[in-house]
């Protein structure tokens, strides 16, 4: 459910400001907004301060620079006030004393990281050419100038051969018969060239080369002084040197970041703290002896926020409940029982509730797990998923909220897992049933006569699930006013009870006088969705009601999902009973191993998939602004 | 022989529906990551739309399944 928040203003003698705010600022209740803005009490904001913008400024430079730094020593963050405690002043000069020199390195880790990268592209086209012309290679840059030849190699990124021989006809119309060239294939879509031409040619050459834009390998400064195989030789020696003098960088980097890096971290967290405080000060008002703060509190914790209040301004406060402006969106703050949370997390990921809706968390919490169970439907694949699921809470929850979510979620879908394994009969796929006569309590999927009552119950429970999204999106339209709205629920959902009556008649489940109301309830259905559109009403009124059993019929994919489940755990076993049986119990593993992998993803995503797109798009309204009281930034 | 034609054509239901939801999802889903790459809060309405084409495939399934049924 949605937190129902008021909206507050606290009235305070202005000496108590600082005290009041290191109040606030601690509970973490309150959503500080403009005080300035408020339109019925003019006030002005609080007087300026040179000290204070000075000190915001300051902070805010030191922030980024500590942020920067830490982000480069990617060390584990430890708690608030895990560091020394070391004042900015004393941060300050330390980050001025060590700057130029972790400049220096990082510049130096960047160059060789460049050059490590980018050696093999010059190295390889040479290595490949020279032996093409061992004459050549041997020659150094002066006795090339003393001979008055210039070579310049080049890659062609082509696949077509042809290209080397065009490349040749324009360096002859160029410069007649006055130059040389070999080339060889380095890789699949790329030719290395290497042309020797009169010193005198040079130049035209590099002007045709530069007009057709190819790729030219210029050596690095360093070797061009050298014989092209004296230069392939230090290039290979660089390239074997490059790792240990760039290992060798990175831990004189880490020597200087390590030690450091805890208490900066204290330092970044305890200032950001202070900018936060200094910053909340814009967004009050002020009259001459009084300091007025506005904001978002959940109704929920109003007494507590009026004793703290009281508390920090030795009851020199007021705190008046304000009634909000019609266009003002309050934030929004989902409080869910302890059991339902972790689904919270899937339910932000689609959107935020907006205010004062429907917060499907609940229904989530329970439709999920069981589609998540129905998809899977093994008890020794539920129960190993159960297993996995606790270790990843246990192991890695107080790291990742994430995980510590997604693993109670897994928990519950894990546990239907097990129930529907013993509903369908299945451990290990088939493996159960032979093995141990494990008996089927409800139907065994992979029989023949199975397909039919799954592919009913996916529908049964689709058309529950959709229902019930339309009920909830017909309360909130008519909750809300808003009629047209209201006119098309309501003729989905009849429409929809016609068709489910017409396909009862059909099916011979219902008697045949049903036909006539199932057949009604589809026509009146069909107006009520065509009637809000007006003309164009007269389309997408049908289209609707068609898109509406697609979303019925999408449920399909919990039998399909399912079932593709089942068989590939029967195949597992069948495979496993081939061959000698060491082999049979490894091959059945790495099989029932893949599906497993397979049962974690695959059904999650498709459940999630059902509720976004199917049960949602019935009632679901996004687009809410999450609650951030003052004080989160700098906890977070 | 007439089993045989029923099966394959549950098959062919099957398989060319999965191919035009693969087609649909590979596009979808290489704008998606982009997308994400951006702006990691859009991943949920990315999964919602790379899921949208399996219905096609679900429909496949679902004739299929009719087709098999009257096997």
């Amino acid at each position: 459910m949605l937190e129902t928040m008021t909206r507050v203003r606290i009235v305070g003698r202005a000496p108590r400001l600082g005290e009041v705010l290191q109040r606030l600022y601690r509970i973490r209740l309150l959503q500080l907004e403009s005080a300035v803005e408020e339109p019925e009490t003019p006030l002005t904001p609080v007087p300026g301060d040179a000290g204070r913008d000075e000190r915001a400024g300051e902070l805010r430079l030191l922030l980024a620079r500590l942020d920067g730094l830490l982000e480069l020593a990617d060390s584990g963050r430890p708690g608030v006030g895990d560091g020394p405690d070391v004042p900015a002043g004393q941060v300050t000069a330390e980050l001025d004393r060590i700057a130029p020199e972790i400049e220096l390195l990082v510049a130096r880790i960047d160059d060789l990281q460049d050059e490590l990268a980018v050696m093999p592209r010059y190295l390889e086209p040479l290595r490949q050419l020279l032996p093409l012309v061992p004459d050549l290679a041997a020659l150094d840059e002066q006795e090339l100038r003393a001979l008055r030849l210039d070579t310049v190699a080049l890659v062609l990124d082509t696949e077509d051969d042809r290209l080397v021989e065009t490349l040749r006809g324009a360096l002859h119309e160029l410069v007649g018969d006055r130059f040389e060239l070999v080339a060889t294939r380095v890789d699949a879509d790329a030719v290395g060239c290497l042309i020797v031409v009169a010193h005198s040619d040079a130049h035209t050459v590099r002007e045709l080369l530069g007009r057709e834009q190819v790729r030219h390998l210029p050596l690095p400064q360093r070797y061009a002084r050298l014989s092209f195989h004296g230069a392939v030789a230090a290039m290979e020696a660089r390239l074997r040197d490059l790792p240990d003098e760039l290992e060798g960088a990175k831990a004189d980097l880490r020597e200087i970041l390590e030690p450091r890096s805890r208490g900066w971290r204290s330092a970044s967290i305890r200032l950001a703290a202070e900018l936060e405080q200094l910053e909340a000060v814009d967004r009050l008002g002020a009259t001459a002896r009084t300091f007025v703060a506005v904001g978002w509190t959940p109704s929920s914790q109003l007494p507590l926020l009026r004793r703290e209040l009281e508390l920090a301004a030795n009851a020199e406060i007021a705190l008046d409940v304000v009634e909000p402006a019609p266009d003002a969106a309050p934030p929004v703050l989902m409080r869910n029982r302890t059991p339902v949370r972790p689904f919270e997390f899937l339910v932000r990921l689609l959107d935020l509730p907006r205010a004062g809706s429907l917060d499907p968390t609940m229904l989530m919490a329970l439709f999920l797990p069981l589609m998540v169970g129905v998809m899977i439907g093994d008890i020794v694949y539920g129960a190993l998923l159960l297993g996995l699921a606790l270790f990843a809470r246990r192991r890695f929850a107080a790291r990742s909220p994430v995980i510590r979510d997604l693993s109670r979620v897994f928990v519950a879908g894990s546990l239907w897992a097990i129930a529907f394994g013993f509903l369908f009969g299945e451990a290990l796929g088939d493996l159960g049933k032979h093995a141990v006569g494990l008996p089927a309590l409800w139907f065994y999927r992979g029989g023949r006569d199975a397909v039919e009552p799954l592919l009913l119950f996916s529908l049964a429970l689709g058309a529950v699930h959709v229902v019930l999204g339309l009920v909830l999106g017909i309360w909130r339209s008519a909750l809300e006013r808003r009629g047209g709205e209201l006119l098309e629920r309501s003729g989905s959902l009849l429409a929809l009870s016609g068709v489910f009556g017409l396909a009862g008649v059909a099916a011979d489940r219902l008697p045949g006088g049903a036909l006539a109301p199932a057949a009604a309830a589809v026509v009146v259905g069909v107006v009520l969705l065509v009637v809000p559109g007006g003309a164009l009403g007269l389309m997408m009124g049908p289209l609707g009601l068609i898109g509406t059993l697609g979303n019925v019929l999408s449920y399909l994919r919990l039998a399909a999902v399912g079932l593709a489940s089942a068989y590939l755990a029967v195949v597992a076993n069948k495979l496993g009973s081939l061959g000698p049986i060491w082999m049979g119990v490894l091959v059945a593993a790495l099989f029932h191993a893949l599906n497993l992998a397979l049962a974690a993803f695959s059904p999650m995503i498709q459940a999630l998939r059902l509720h976004y797109v199917e049960f949602f798009s019935k009632f679901y309204e996004g687009g809410g602004e999450p609650f951030r009281p003052f004080g989160e930034r700098s906890a977070a | 022989m007439q089993h045989g034609l029923m099966a394959l054509g549950a098959g062919i239901a099957v398989g060319l529906a999965a191919l035009g939801t693969g087609f649909a999802q590979a596009k979808i889903g290489a704008a998606g990551m982009a997308a994400i790459a951006e702006k990691p809060e859009l991943t949920g309405r990315a999964i919602l739309m790379v899921a949208i084409p399996e219905t096609l495939v679900i429909l496949g399934f679902a004739v299929a399944a009719m087709i098999l049924v009257l096997l």
